[in-house]
């Protein structure tokens, strides 16, 4: 399975699945990362940590950890 | 008949701004998700009867954090009767995705589409009246900024409320998934009214919990429901929330695709600018360290010391130039250069006294032969006294050249200060007053002394307002959560912790509240306990007390306590995730980055004129109040055991009432190098509101403080529990008594370990030190390191 | 008395001007308490200002 935290930045991918339970995963779901939505990776933070990316027109700031939960194609 | 309508919408889409355009109140308005986390209520302007309410931005009625629980419970138990949905108009998808829950509600609701001239702006097009057919219910436009179509949206709202035989649902689910959700209804919720039937089906379909448990289905219709959910599920490979999230989010993206047309869709926008700069991977820590620097450096140690300066010694001082200052100089150097530098006598005292090694002898000769007059007088203040016990009668000269000098009130335009004002008044020709003396005391050196301490203090705070303001409003605070979470991730708190702690740096109190952003419990807790260590608006005088009086106005001691502030947080952090109380799950970090705007210079103002007039506010009542409590307290005391009334205590060998408070508590602050009566009474008294602080020594003076102990004294008094207030807030948040408890003892304890370190180390290291205050301070050392290098503690099972 | 009073005039009329202040300030004080602007802050013009001031109105409407 590969997940966005494999994604590379600068690149665009497509959601598969969204993984994991609970409210994370709904609120997650609520931003707008649902199944087929198009996700731009627009940068990591300076530290290395949350990531920056472009969802239905929108910037989402979201962490690696929570990256994984997030299946792609 | 009262008419309510609910203010709904994301995060940060402008429903602050439209409430106080409709209502015509001033409540802040911010540029970050979650500005709003309680419901606000407010008279519709020029409607009798029509009653607004803002709710907290949310992005969903599924809701996890405390501000999104506030804004559901609100919708579902106490039905507004119309709902004024905010759509941002630059961000259409996610927004529409809130108002297809909302029309499921059974409330009428209109759709205010916010934000139009910045989508004009960008040449995009939304076709509105295809919007409105698709969704189910009026769509407006408006521009909550400019000020277009506000009030049309409100009436239509109005309108909504009014006539309710518009309100439709619509179907934005595939037919498999309206399938079940008809069974549902059929089976649960047929005997509620047609308008909650939809919405609970969906959330039974959903197995929300809290509606499960609110109806109290039978075991019969759970699993009958359970096994039209679970065939949807089969047929579609997903659990029955996704299904639901998905379909809406379909629904969405079409109708987007539709009615939207989006000129430039790839182009960078200037937020997109912006921020390739501010977030990028190496300046953006840098960038981060400059803005909070210059923010203090600015408001502390350069603008904010003018201004303060004109206000402590013009204000309340003597008096100060409007015109004419220039003048007044050139006059005073002239008269110096003719009457003292010139002055053979005084020249020869200083040479032999320099010669016999008087301490400052040499500087005070030095500043005479320079010519430099304002030197001379510095130097004149600290060494004139001293010189003349030694023997060289120095005084005798100077001060007859100083007596007749040309005054600066005989050049230009002189305004006179609050206290010499009052002399002016209340003294005679010969300088008596001719009020009762103790009353003339009571003004000037009760209330004049005390309140003017505090007031002084006004143009920093004005300045760091409106610092702050202008970070709030421009959208660099949740970039700054972004940079920093990594960090503060570390050591357990959330990146969206900054962002409490730097609006603590305006007031404790709403810092303590805009923890609510934050979705873990455990990391909240946390950004309670540890938000006030930031240094306050109301702490700033402090600060500004110590650097002035102790440390000559050095530059550092303003940027040094707020870095012990953050050093008090991230250490606090780190031990406190050790215990077993903080020892939870890492909490989400899911957060918008909102488009950056440029903040009017109107709101900007306005904001900042708002909470530097409280602060003024708070300065004429308890504080004014409180330095008569103190003079009082200062001017009665027992002589000879005898208890009597003096306007000048100091004078008799007495022991006034504020001393036997101070020595009664002295003890404790001893081992922090303050156990003096004054320090031990600020302490006390900076807990009805820290500015108490300086007004205490407005009133009373140091005496027995050097540097060091001054140090030690502004640490204790920036991390010790903070004024009531704020305690209050503490309360509001933790909801519970056990926490409130333990947040203070924790922050008081903590202080209290820093403070002695700083001492007692201090001394250490200037070669006087205290042996059993050094094992102390030594073992709470040890204590620290233990804590921040210990290992964490695990849950059973991991 | 009469003496007393021309000898004091001062002392009184400040005296009185200081209590009539000091009896403003505690009334007003009293006032915000009761209508619930108790949050001695300068938080009246944030954002988070309705959880202090109006807590009253709340508590009244329940």
């Amino acid at each position: 399975m590969k997940t966005m935290a494999q994604a590379k930045i600068g690149s665009s991918v497509k959601v598969v699945r969204v993984h994991g339970e609970g409210a994370l995963r709904r609120r997650i779901m609520d931003m707008g990362i649902t199944k087929g939505v198009e996700i731009f990776i627009r940068k990591v933070a300076p530290l290395g940590d949350p990531v920056e990316c472009k969802v239905r027109g929108y910037e989402l700031s979201l962490r690696k950890a929570d990256l994984d939960m997030i299946e792609i194609e | 008949m009262n008419i309510k309508i609910a203010l709904a919408g994301n995060p940060n889409s402008g429903k602050t701004t439209l409430f106080n355009a409709l209502t015509g109140s001033n409540q802040f308005v911010g540029n970050w998700p979650g500005v709003t986390v309680e419901k606000k209520e407010g008279g519709f302007k020029n409607h009798d009867g029509v009653t607004i309410v803002d709710l907290p931005g949310i992005y969903s009625l599924s809701p996890y954090t405390l501000e999104e629980v506030v804004a559901r419970n609100y919708l579902i138990n106490e039905k507004p009767d119309a709902i004024l949905n905010i759509v941002d108009g630059t961000n259409l998808e996610r927004n529409l995705y809130l108002t297809t829950q909302l029309t499921e509600l059974g409330i009428p609701t209109v759709v205010a589409v916010n934000m139009m001239d910045i989508v004009r702006k960008n040449g995009d097009i939304i076709n509105l009246k295809e919007l409105s057919n698709a969704i189910g219910c009026p769509f407006v436009e408006v521009s909550a900024l400019k000020g277009d179509g506000i009030l049309e949206a409100a009436e239509a709202a109005l309108q909504a409320a009014k006539d309710k035989s518009s309100l439709k649902t619509y179907n934005f689910f595939s037919g498999i998934v309206e399938h079940a959700l008809a069974h549902i209804e059929e089976a649960t919720v047929h005997g509620l009214t047609q308008e909650q039937q939809r919405w609970y089906s969906i959330k039974l379909f959903e197995r929300d919990a809290r509606v499960l448990e609110e109806l109290k289905l039978s075991d019969e219709q759970k699993a009958h429901i359970e096994e039209d959910i679970k065939s949807v599920e089969a047929a579609l490979d997903d659990d029955s929330e996704s299904i639901i999230t998905n379909e809406r989010y379909n629904y969405i993206e079409q109708l987007a695709n539709r009615c939207c047309v989006k000129k430039n869709k790839d182009k960078p926008t200037i937020s997109d600018k912006i921020d390739s700069i501010v977030t990028n991977r190496i300046l953006a820590l840098p960038i981060f360290a400059a803005v909070i620097f210059l923010v203090y450096y600015l408001s502390v140690s350069t603008v904010g010391t003018w201004a303060t300066d004109w206000a402590n010694d013009g204000l309340f001082g003597d008096g100060f130039h409007i015109a004419g200052k220039g003048e007044y100089e050139t006059a005073l150097e002239t008269y110096m250069e003719e009457n003292l530098f010139n002055n053979q006598q005084l020249g020869d005292i200083l040479a032999n006294a320099e010669k016999d090694g008087i301490v400052g002898a040499e500087v005070l000769g030095e500043s005479f032969h320079s010519g430099d007059y304002g030197e001379f007088s510095e130097n004149y203040d600290s060494y004139g006294a001293n010189l003349d016990e030694q023997g060289y009668a120095v005084s005798k000269i100077v001060s007859p050249i100083l007596d007749s000098a040309p005054q600066p009130s005989d050049y230009g335009k002189w305004i006179l200060g609050v206290p010499a004002l009052l002399d002016k008044l209340l003294l005679d020709s010969q300088g008596e007053p001719v009020i009762a003396p103790w009353m003339y005391s009571l003004i000037q050196d009760g209330i004049v002394a005390g309140v003017g301490a505090v007031l002084g203090f006004v143009p920093q705070m004005l300045m760091l307002f409106l610092f702050l303001s202008f970070l709030e409003s421009c959208g660099y605070m949740s970039r700054i959560a972004f940079v920093m979470d990594r960090i503060f991730h570390k050591f357990g708190l959330s990146g969206k912790s900054f962002i409490p702690i730097l609006v603590g740096t305006g007031c404790g109190v709403p810092g303590i509240m805009a923890s609510r952003t934050i979705e873990n419990e455990c990391d909240r807790r946390m950004t309670v306990i540890t938000t006030t260590f930031i240094p306050c608006g109301a702490k700033l005088p402090i600060i500004g007390l110590v650097a002035g009086a102790l440390f000559g106005g050095a530059w550092w001691v303003a940027p040094s306590a707020y870095f012990l502030g953050i050093a008090a947080i991230v250490i606090s952090g780190i031990m406190l995730k050790k215990t077993k109380a903080f020892s939870g799950e890492n909490s989400p970090f899911v957060m918008e980055l909102p488009a950056y705007h440029m903040p009017t210079l109107n709101s900007l103002v306005h904001a900042t004129w708002e909470r530097g007039w409280s602060f003024i506010k708070k300065a004429g009542t308890i504080i004014l109040l409180s330095t008569i409590v103190i003079w009082f307290a200062n001017s009665v005391g027992t002589v000879d055991g005898k208890w009597i009334f003096s306007a000048d205590m100091d004078s008799l060998s007495g022991e006034s009432l504020v001393q036997k408070i101070g020595n009664a508590f002295a003890w404790l602050f001893a081992p922090l190098g303050f156990g003096t009566t004054t320090a031990t009474v600020a302490t006390l008294m900076g807990l009805v509101a820290k500015e108490e602080v300086v007004a205490v020594f407005g009133i009373l003076d140091f005496g027995g403080m050097n540097a060091l102990a001054g140090y030690s004294f502004m640490a204790f008094n920036l991390l010790c529990a903070p004024c009531f207030a704020a305690m209050g807030a503490i309360r509001r948040e933790m909801n519970s008594a056990r926490w409130t408890a333990f947040a203070i003892t924790y922050q008081c304890v903590f202080a209290y370990s820093v403070s002695l370190m700083i001492y007692q180390f201090g001394n250490f290291f200037a070669g006087n030190a205290n042996i059993v205050g050094i094992i102390a301070a030594f073992l709470v050392l040890i204590f620290f390191v233990f804590m921040l290098f210990k290992k964490p503690y695990m849950k059973k099972g991991k | 008395m009469f003496k007393w009073l021309l000898l004091n005039w001062q002392s009184i009329l400040v005296g009185s001007i200081l209590l009539l202040g000091l009896v403003v300030i505690i009334k007003r004080m009293i006032k915000d308490k009761k209508s619930g602007k108790s949050c001695s802050c300068g938080c009246e013009g944030c954002a988070l200002s309705s959880q202090c001031h109006g807590k009253d109105k709340k508590d009244s409407e329940k």
